[in-house]
């Protein structure tokens, strides 16, 4: 039976909602030039100014333009989230699937140190590196998707493991395919919906991360970024301006992280197993 | 007696008998078998030194070569000492003589008796073969088929001949008189030296001691008749026995694939044959000492061992499922794999498909340990999986899905692939249309489903294909399809099967031998009809009985 995680998403309310409001987020962080007339790293002498026309969110304490910033600060956002998102997912599936189909001591040793990963905090290990190398958007990436991938390893893996077992792949075994050919064209189209839900779910842990990174202070500190919209804002919470300086950033970070969510959440029904016998572990 | 030495006789350009090589010891019976067109009568039409066409080599009567002999010498031997009884009865015959004078003709014409003397052993004749006194003064054409025939014997008798040629003597008779006259023939005459020629096995039976089976002008095999119905070493005189009906036969009848076509260069049948490789088409094979009596013509020895397994096991932890399984399929033969569910059965299958690690025991392909199982295996065994919809993708289309084997072993082009599909598909009775091709699992019936995999397995050629209970989620009118279908696939491509089922009735429609497993053990085996007669273990006669309604 073949699945539509498309049609899932777009049947589902909350699915849609936050389908457009991914949409947005990406537009916003693609159309970033045309929407935003100013520079963010522009500084200026214009400080802490209020809306107005030609500042549609006012000024920082650097004079540097706040909307322009927010528009930038969506594309840090999504592009470490999809990065990580990507590489995590694509880590996992190769190391899961692997451990599947190859077992023996391979298997055992990954997935012991899966259970490693899983045990210890992540967001201690990264606040700890992050302190000490400040990570550009690149190292980021790198950094986060090391550290997330074993989670969706080890889903990629028990689901491997149940679809091995299935008829088609003992008869292409029985054609001579060997283990990759199994896995690219046998397993891994069966992982569609589960790589898509870990995908998900890895953009937008990395979205929060990389954001709670730079409210922080701890990650590089000349990339735009909501987080340290945040930080920045709260250091002056007692003027008013975090009407036009918090609040947006926060919303715009919210708004993502709640699309990612219910986008997340529709997919998931797709892999239940009244569907397809597939369960997610 | 008698020793025929590279006989050949052509008509024109046609070789009809290539390089005979025969010997018959007084008192023997050699049974000729053939289908239609082997040669089986211008061999005895040679021997008698009556065919039209060019022969060349031996003939040796008692030592003196009846080819060389001259006309008149030669007139003084036939039907007085070597006579034929011919198959034709009616051309045989001539109309104008009652049946009595025809027989005496011979009698007086070689001067062995006077008019009175073959009168009286011409009645005699007739009678002993069962001819009703009343039918005496009739003419030919007034007597039924069969009594012509006791005519022709009757006939060929009259000189008691040393040499008695028969060319389908007992054809025309119903089964009943049949009988009657082989047990005459065999009983009663038992010290003349006979050569029989026919295409019905009953009748060599019957009549023989040992059988010669020509196949394109060629022997083929030949050694004691018991021995070669019971265990023919030749693929075609196996596919001869299949193809002949009697009482034992449980296994559905079995044509031989292809026609007979001539000339062929190499082995006369390599055509049609379930073992050929590339020397067979090149080279003609000698006939040549197999066993005790034994001969056959093939470059493989006779009939080969496809695939054979020693002390095979599989354990799953404490749990033995296989259990050192010894087990031999032979090239073009049905084995039927029976026994409960959990018997075994399937991880047998998976583990001779190298799908599971065996913990034990070795799988060798056509007499060669099989290691690593690669192009060579795959190309030559194949397995049809339990639940169709199970062993298909679903996110495969039907032609990606019959593709899929030969993209993996990397042959051809793509559309050398896809052409490759499309003519597997016909072979299983499925449509070839576009629409059919990019049809998914799940639009498909059950039944349709596995002829597609049949048609997947199919598509590399295998000379073995292993089915795995490939009607068991089927209901009893597909299944009845698709047993059909792997039988006629069977006698077009010259497979092997290896039938794997729960159910003894439906192997034995199928199969020329029959396994039994219980707990991961063959506990019986053998030929199909014996399994099922007479049975020897008490598990193989509960299967039996579960199965009678």
């Amino acid at each position: 039976m073949h699945i539509d995680v498309k049609k899932e998403i777009r049947e589902s309310g909350p699915g849609k909602t936050g389908l457009i409001i991914l949409l947005l987020m990406i537009g916003m962080a693609v159309l970033a030039p045309v929407l935003s007339p100013y520079n963010p790293y522009q500084q200026s002498t214009a400080s802490l100014l209020p809306p107005s026309l030609n500042h549609w969110l006012g000024m920082n304490h650097v004079g540097q333009d706040i909307w322009s910033q927010l528009v930038y600060g969506a594309r840090t956002s999504l592009l470490v989230g999809f990065g990580v998102g990507i590489f995590s997912t694509l880590l996992g599936t190769v190391f899961g699937v692997s451990a599947a189909l190859v077992g023996g001591l391979y298997e055992k040793i990954v997935m012991r140190i899966v259970d490693a990963f899983i045990v210890i905090p992540m967001i201690i290990v990264v606040i700890l590196i992050s302190a000490y190398i400040r990570p550009g958007i690149a190292t980021l990436i790198l950094l986060l998707s090391l550290l997330s991938w074993q989670g969706g390893a080890r889903v990629m893996r028990a689901q491997a493991l149940s679809l091995k077992e299935r008829g088609h792949v003992a008869a292409a075994r029985s054609f001579g395919a060997n283990r990759f050919y199994i896995a690219w064209r046998h397993i891994v189209p069966d992982l569609g919906p589960i790589l898509l839900v870990d995908f998900i779910y890895g953009v937008r842990r990395a979205v929060f991360m990389e954001a709670g990174l730079a409210f922080l202070g701890i990650s590089d500190p000349t990339v735009v970024s909501w987080g340290m919209m945040m930080r920045d804002a709260l250091s002056f919470s007692y003027l008013n301006v975090w009407q036009w300086w918090l609040v947006p950033a926060g919303v715009a970070l919210s708004l993502t992280i709640i699309g990612l969510t219910f986008v997340g959440h529709a997919a998931e029904p797709v892999l239940e197993p009244r569907l397809r016998g597939v369960e997610i572990a | 007696m008698l020793e025929i030495k590279n006989l050949q006789v052509s008509y024109g350009q046609e070789v009809i008998l290539n390089g005979i090589d025969l010997k018959l010891e007084p008192g023997e019976t050699l049974a000729i078998v053939g289908e239609s067109g082997t040669g089986k009568t211008t061999l005895g039409l040679s021997i008698m030194r009556l065919v039209e066409g060019t022969i060349r080599g031996e003939i040796r009567f008692n030592g003196k070569n009846l080819l060389s002999l001259p006309d008149s010498e030669m007139q003084r031997v036939r039907w007085s000492r070597i006579a034929m009884a011919f198959q034709n009865a009616n051309n045989v015959l001539n109309p104008v003589y009652t049946v009595l004078n025809q027989i005496m003709e011979p009698m007086i014409e070689h001067r062995l008796k006077s008019r009175e003397e073959a009168r009286d052993k011409a009645r005699e004749l007739l009678r002993y073969f069962g001819l009703q006194e009343n039918r005496f003064a009739a003419y030919p054409h007034q007597i039924s088929g069969g009594e012509q025939q006791r005519v022709l014997l009757a006939m060929a008798m009259s000189n008691n001949p040393e040499l008695l040629i028969l060319d389908e003597p007992l054809s025309s008779l119903d089964a009943a008189s049949r009988a009657e006259v082989a047990s005459l023939l065999k009983e009663t005459d038992k010290h003349r030296t006979r050569l029989v020629a026919t295409h019905d096995l009953d009748t060599a039976g019957k009549l023989a001691d040992r059988m010669v089976v020509l196949y394109g002008g060629k022997i083929v095999e030949s050694g004691p008749i018991r021995d070669m119905l019971s265990k023919p070493r030749h693929p075609y005189t196996r596919a001869l026995i299949r193809a002949y009906p009697n009482m034992t036969t449980v296994k559905d009848l079995q044509g031989i694939k292809g026609m007979m076509t001539r000339p062929v260069s190499g082995c006369p049948f390599h055509p049609r044959c379930t073992q050929a490789i590339d020397i067979c088409s090149q080279e003609v094979p000698e006939l040549l000492p197999v066993s005790h009596g034994r001969e056959v013509a093939c470059h493989r020895g006779g009939i080969i061992t496809l695939l054979s397994t020693g002390n095979l096991s599989k354990s799953f932890g404490s749990i033995k499922a296989v259990d050192s399984v010894d087990l031999h399929i032979e090239a073009g033969e049905t084995l039927a794999l029976v026994g409960q569910t959990g018997s075994g059965k399937t991880t047998l299958a998976k583990t001779i498909m190298g799908l599971h690690q065996p913990t034990g025991g070795t799988v060798y392909l056509e007499g060669e340990k099989v290691e690593n199982r690669g192009k060579d295996f795959f190309g030559k065994v194949q397995m049809v999986f339990q639940n169709p919809g199970e062993s298909l993708s679903h996110r495969l289309s039907v032609l990606e899905a019959v593709t899929e084997p030969l993209e993996i072993q990397e042959t051809g082009t793509k559309e050398d692939r896809e052409n490759k599909a499309i003519q597997v598909l016909g072979e299983v009775e499925l449509p070839q249309t576009r629409d059919f091709l990019n049809k998914y699992p799940h639009h498909l019936s059950g039944g349709e489903m596995q002829r597609v995999t049949i048609a997947r397995a199919l598509v590399l050629d295998p000379a073995l294909l292993i089915a795995d209970e490939p009607t068991a989620f089927l209901d009893a009118s597909v299944q009845a399809k698709i047993l059909k279908l792997l039988l006629n696939l069977q006698e077009q491509r010259g497979l092997s099967l290896l039938y794997i089922t729960h159910d003894i009735a439906a192997a034995r429609k199928v199969s020329d031998r029959i396994a039994v497993m219980l707990d991961g053990r063959i506990i019986e085996e053998g030929p199909s009809n014996e399994i099922v007669a007479t049975p020897k273990q008490d598990y193989t006669r509960r299967l039996l009985n579960a199965t009678r309604i």
